[in-house]
């Protein structure tokens, strides 16, 4: 199994169950909201993994945890930026504790070199852990909806190239290739397939963090299946970080 | 301390626990302490599975629509099944198809594997069109798929039944009288889930299958009928998530309790309900699990043992 993982931090063991951690702060940033909790000292994982979270009392509308990646994490705290969409996401944005399982998947690859990050929206929510693990430090942009939603990108980088609605990611990406490094990026899957189809064009390195709905988080229930390699297969374990190409393929 | 271990057909469990066909990959996250382990339903044919999107949460539960995905007999057998042996728990291998002979080719090649405890025939998926659920809302098909299927093997075969049909003790029955050894019940209850924005259907499949506690009456009733019908052991699931709710399935009728959507929700639950199970059984000042079963069935007619020093 160990050899799966390639160096990079194995999931936890979903056996263990869930670590309940209170919410140390939670703040409007903008369209979104930043959610802080407490970390035990718990394992929190590396960039691009995630976790699935619950509020506690467990919400009455939202019978499923949500999968989120954090926002950044040490042995002191773990946040999250959350686009508050529904119950689920509500319940999370004021709790009080929070149920936590993980971390969980496969998350970025941290290659040595030049590195450039995109984000689209709350695909951004994912990167400020990435910029402070990355050395030297990366080239950031990103794109977002609104000036509110652009708010958290000086969350990831103050030094990033905000684009925003109708302006795509790409235009000021293209403008980059060829990049002489890897290119890690988060954000709705046709953005990704936009980013994955220049990086192609240019033979430049590049690393996917895609979304889909899941039940659990740990392969068991099969609802997380997007296309990679060409197939319908679980984001869960396959990702959610994937090497661009095995998305490519057969897309 | 009541004592856990079950027999059902034949087959010894350390719990009464086992997980609802395809709600638990084994090989990804281990058995999570469940007294068996029941695999995806495989078909004959690998399949892809229906288009996302496939979950939906809806009230005290989720609609799903993932459409039988698994690799095929072929690849089951060869790349799995040698490692789902090794699981050290029995094994339940669920196998689907389209016709009586697709199952009977499936049965005969997994009951020749050793170390399979025993074969669920799923003749109630939801998700797809044709085969499987057909069957299962058929009372003379389901007989004679499991007249034929036990020719190809030694080993029990259970029935997965569906709840979506008008009388389950009918098809309960007519599996038993077609030579089921036991019966799993209840797969999910067909459903729907509409987008809010688009009104239209939000699941990649149209349709779909609901679990989760929101069916946890239907499942009761069902197993409560077809094991009054048929007198089988039966594996009884639909919105398990507690100890509690296992005690009720047991007196119900089932031997055996399914654990399926909660899993999605809280993997350590197998241990949790194996030790609130055994609590409430002493509570009751009941010896082991096998004492509660049927216990539904039975007049409380006079005053009960098993309730002294029980709140009434």
């Amino acid at each position: 199994m160990a050899s799966r993982w390639r160096g990079r931090v194995r999931p936890a063991e979903p056996a263990e169950g869930h670590r309940q951690l209170a919410v140390a702060r939670n703040e409007a940033v903008g369209a979104y909201t930043l959610l802080v909790l407490r970390n035990d000292g718990g394992p929190v994982g590396s960039p691009g993994q995630f976790f699935m979270l619950r509020a506690v009392p467990e919400p009455a509308a939202a019978y499923l945890p949500r999968a989120l990646s954090a926002a950044w994490a040490d042995e002191r705290e773990i946040a999250f930026l959350l686009d508050v969409r529904g119950p689920g996401t509500g319940s999370l944005a004021t709790a009080g504790e929070v149920e936590l399982l993980g971390p969980l998947g496969t998350g970025f690859d941290l290659r040595p070199g030049a590195s450039l990050l995109v984000g689209g929206g709350i695909g951004a929510a994912i990167l400020p852990w990435l910029v402070r693990m990355l050395d030297p430090a990366p080239r950031v942009v990103l794109g977002f909806r609104s000036e509110q939603h652009a708010v958290c990108a000086a969350l990831v980088d103050p030094e990033a190239t905000v684009v925003l609605d109708p302006v795509v990611v790409t235009e000021p990406l293209a403008r980059l290739m060829p990049f002489a490094g890897t290119v890690y990026a988060c954000g709705p899957d046709p953005m990704l397939h936009a980013v994955a189809a220049l990086c192609a064009e240019h033979e430049v390195p590049c690393q996917l963090a895609m979304e889909a709905a899941m039940a659990c988080g740990f392969g068991a229930c099969y609802g997380c299946a997007v296309r990679i390699d060409g197939e319908w297969k679980r984001l869960c374990v396959e990702g959610p970080v994937l090497a661009a190409e095995r998305v490519m393929a057969g897309a | 301390m009541p004592d856990l271990r079950t027999a059902f057909c034949g087959i010894e469990l350390d719990v009464p626990l086992v997980n609802g066909s395809g709600t638990l990959d084994a090989l990804v996250s281990g058995t999570l302490g469940l007294g068996a382990f029941v695999t995806k339903t495989v078909t004959l044919h690998p399949r892809e599975g229906n288009p996302p999107q496939r979950i939906a949460e809806t009230p005290a539960g989720m609609v799903n629509s993932i459409g039988l995905a698994n690799p095929g007999l072929d690849r089951f057998c060869d790349a799995h099944l040698p490692r789902l042996t090794e699981l050290g728990v029995p094994l339940v291998v669920s196998v689907g198809g389209w016709s009586r002979e697709e199952y009977a080719v499936a049965v005969a090649r997994v009951g020749a594997h050793p170390g399979v405890a025993a074969i669920e025939l799923n003749v109630s998926c939801p998700n797809v069109d044709t085969g499987c659920i057909s069957i299962g809302t058929d009372g003379a098909e389901t007989r004679a798929l499991l007249e034929r299927c036990g020719r190809e093997t030694d080993l029990p075969l259970l029935a997965k039944l569906s709840p979506s049909v008008a009388d389950v003790s009918a098809i309960a029955l007519a599996a038993a009288e077609g030579g089921a050894a036991g019966l799993v019940l209840v797969n999910t209850v067909r459903g729907m889930a509409i987008d809010r924005t688009t009104l239209r259907p939000l699941l990649g499949g149209g349709g779909g299958g609901l679990s989760g506690p929101a069916i946890k009456p239907v499942a009761l009733h069902a197993v409560y009928h077809a094991s009054r019908a048929t007198g089988l052991p039966v594996i009884g699931m639909g919105g398990v998530a507690s100890g509690q709710d296992c005690l009720e399935f047991l007196a119900a009728g089932a031997s055996v309790v399914g654990l399926g959507t909660a899993l999605f929700r809280d993997p350590s639950l197998p241990a949790r309900a194996a030790a609130e199970l055994d609590s409430l059984l002493a509570d009751r000042g009941l010896s082991a699990a096998g004492d509660c079963v049927g216990l539904a069935h039975q007049p409380l007619s006079k005053p009960s043992p098993q309730l002294e020093g029980m709140e009434r």
